[in-house]
């Protein structure tokens, strides 16, 4: 009666094309789509390879592509159903294109490479001031120029908050508009990084903490025989990744310089392993003293941050198999690896490598500690 | 226009931390909070409503002529390989009862296209 074996739901690729508003690929573009790899990770750019099959007298060689339908600049959105759940994998723009000519019939490829939105805001560069603002507020500020993309700006106060001083300092920007933003973000701990969806064509721009409470993606499975979702999974554990920052402050009024203390970094980042790792290094800020107290703060809190994860994973999952798409920028839960790595992780990075017949994902994951804080982790 | 959110809901309104999947046909359904008279509050998932019919056409829909002693559930692991999202298959043609789809054989209903998004303008 059934033409699939059990368990085994088709996975369905749409791609949208065009500039500014997408529209649906012809067919023939979706037929000949050979292979995807779209790489989506937290506070770096996200990017995606597609190549197609450039037969001879095929509508991409004979009229798309010197017509420029893929040209440069031109946006790009992948969604995927799996299950019959529709997601929005990525949304960008192209920006290289590579014909391969071959000698034999059938291997002539055209391999279509591109970033996500954040590129838009990378092409000029501009010089502006921005005078009594906090971080927050110059983030929302830049992030509100790109709304005609469908970008939606998620803007969260910053931890410390840093009061700003007309008369003591005017915050410039020099740089494109996305240097100056992860800048800030990186200064106060924070990431920033475009999520697409939830519907294709919109997308929001998350300049705030990483996501690491809440609910658990479904779990990954390793050496569990037939339960087994995941291939592969290593683990590495750096002890030297942690470092203690140091920052000192001079009072502008006394000329004393103050140690600031050590801030606890849970607030940023809740604790996901039992055991956390000491710090083996320590590390000097420098130009600590001349800031204003409150940004020195969120410095010292944001460096001290950033450097905790020491333990990362790394491994490759079967979409068909797991039966969810791992989303990238969230939490997930790991059992089978043993009683020390168990436990739940953060989701760094999502490669998503998608094929007609098959749809593999490698992932990376992190946290800082050994050992699961709690009994279970959601199945 | 969206604005600056404080720093404590950013670990609140969590993407995922919606309590019913993305795979749940309540995952768009607002969640509504009832105060009791003495102050407590329930958190309680509103009415869902259905998407809108006239509109249906946007998303084309393949025919299926129903066969003896098919179910829902079957024909939703046919066609997105999972029969839990029979909901789709009966939210694309309008039944009080997801048994009347196939209650019938030889009448034909739509199945929508595998890949396309829901009516509802959902937070992931």
């Amino acid at each position: 009666m059934f033409d699939l074996p059990v368990g085994q739901g088709p996975v369905h690729i749409t791609l949208l094309m065009g500039p500014k508003l997408a529209r649906p690929v012809p067919a023939e573009v979706t037929e000949a789509l050979l292979s995807a790899q779209i790489t989506a990770t937290a506070g770096e750019r996200s990017g995606f390879q597609l190549a197609f099959d450039l037969t001879k007298n095929g509508i991409i060689s004979r009229r798309l592509l010197p017509e420029g339908f893929f040209d440069p600049k031109t946006r790009l959105i992948v969604t995927v159903s799996v299950r019959g759940t529709a997601a929005v994998l990525f949304d960008g723009l192209v920006v290289r294109q590579e014909v391969g000519a071959s000698n034999r019939p059938g291997h002539s490829t055209l391999t279509v490479t591109g970033e996500d939105l954040t590129l838009l805001m990378d092409l000029e560069e501009r010089t502006a001031r921005y005078p009594n603002l906090p971080p927050s507020e110059r983030a929302l500020a830049i992030l509100r120029r790109y709304s005609d993309y469908g970008i939606r700006p998620d803007v969260y106060t910053e931890k410390v908050a840093q009061p700003p001083h007309q008369d003591l300092r005017v915050h410039y920007q020099t740089g494109t508009d996305l240097q100056y933003v992860t800048e800030l973000a990186r200064a106060n701990g924070y990431t920033f990084y475009l999520e697409p969806g939830p519907n294709p064509g919109q997308s929001s721009a998350r300049w705030g903490p990483e996501v690491r409470l809440g609910i658990r993606q479904h779990a990954l499975n390793v050496n569990m025989d037939a339960q087994s979702t995941v291939d592969q999974l290593t683990f590495a554990y750096d002890g030297t990744a942690r470092e203690e920052p140091q920052a000192r402050w001079q009072d502008p009024g006394t000329r004393q310089s103050t140690l600031l203390p050590q801030p606890p970094i849970s607030p940023l980042r809740p604790p996901l392993g039992r055991r956390p790792t000491p710090a083996l290094k320590r590390k000097t800020l420098s130009g600590t003293a001349k800031q204003q107290r409150e940004q020195a703060e969120a410095e010292l809190l944001a460096r001290a941050a950033v450097s905790a994860d020491v333990v990362s994973g790394s491994g490759s999952l079967d979409v068909n198999r797991h039966g969810y798409i791992l989303q990238p920028r969230q939490l997930v839960g790991v059992r089978g690896a043993g009683r020390a790595y168990d436990g739940d992780y953060y989701v760094k990075s999502v490669t998503h490598n998608l094929r007609p017949g098959s749809y593999q994902q490698n992932f990376t994951l992190s946290r800082e500690g050994l050992e699961a804080r709690s009994d279970y982790v959601r199945p | 226009m969206a604005d600056i959110e404080p720093y404590e809901s950013a670990l609140d309104a969590i993407p995922g931390a919606h309590p019913y999947p993305r795979t749940s046909r309540y995952h768009d359904a607002e969640i509504g909070v009832h105060r009791r008279p003495d102050g407590t509050e329930v958190r309680y998932t509103k009415r869902r409503l259905l998407p809108p019919l006239d509109d249906a056409g946007h998303q084309e829909a393949q025919p299926h002529v129903v066969g003896a002693g098919e179910r829902p559930d079957l024909l939703a692991q046919r066609y997105f390989g999972d029969p839990g999202q029979w909901w789709q298959i009966a939210d694309a043609n309008p039944v009080l009862d997801p048994r009347e789809l196939t209650d019938e054989a030889g009448r034909i209903i739509g199945i929508p296209t595998a890949g396309g998004f829901p009516q509802g303008d959902r937070r992931v």
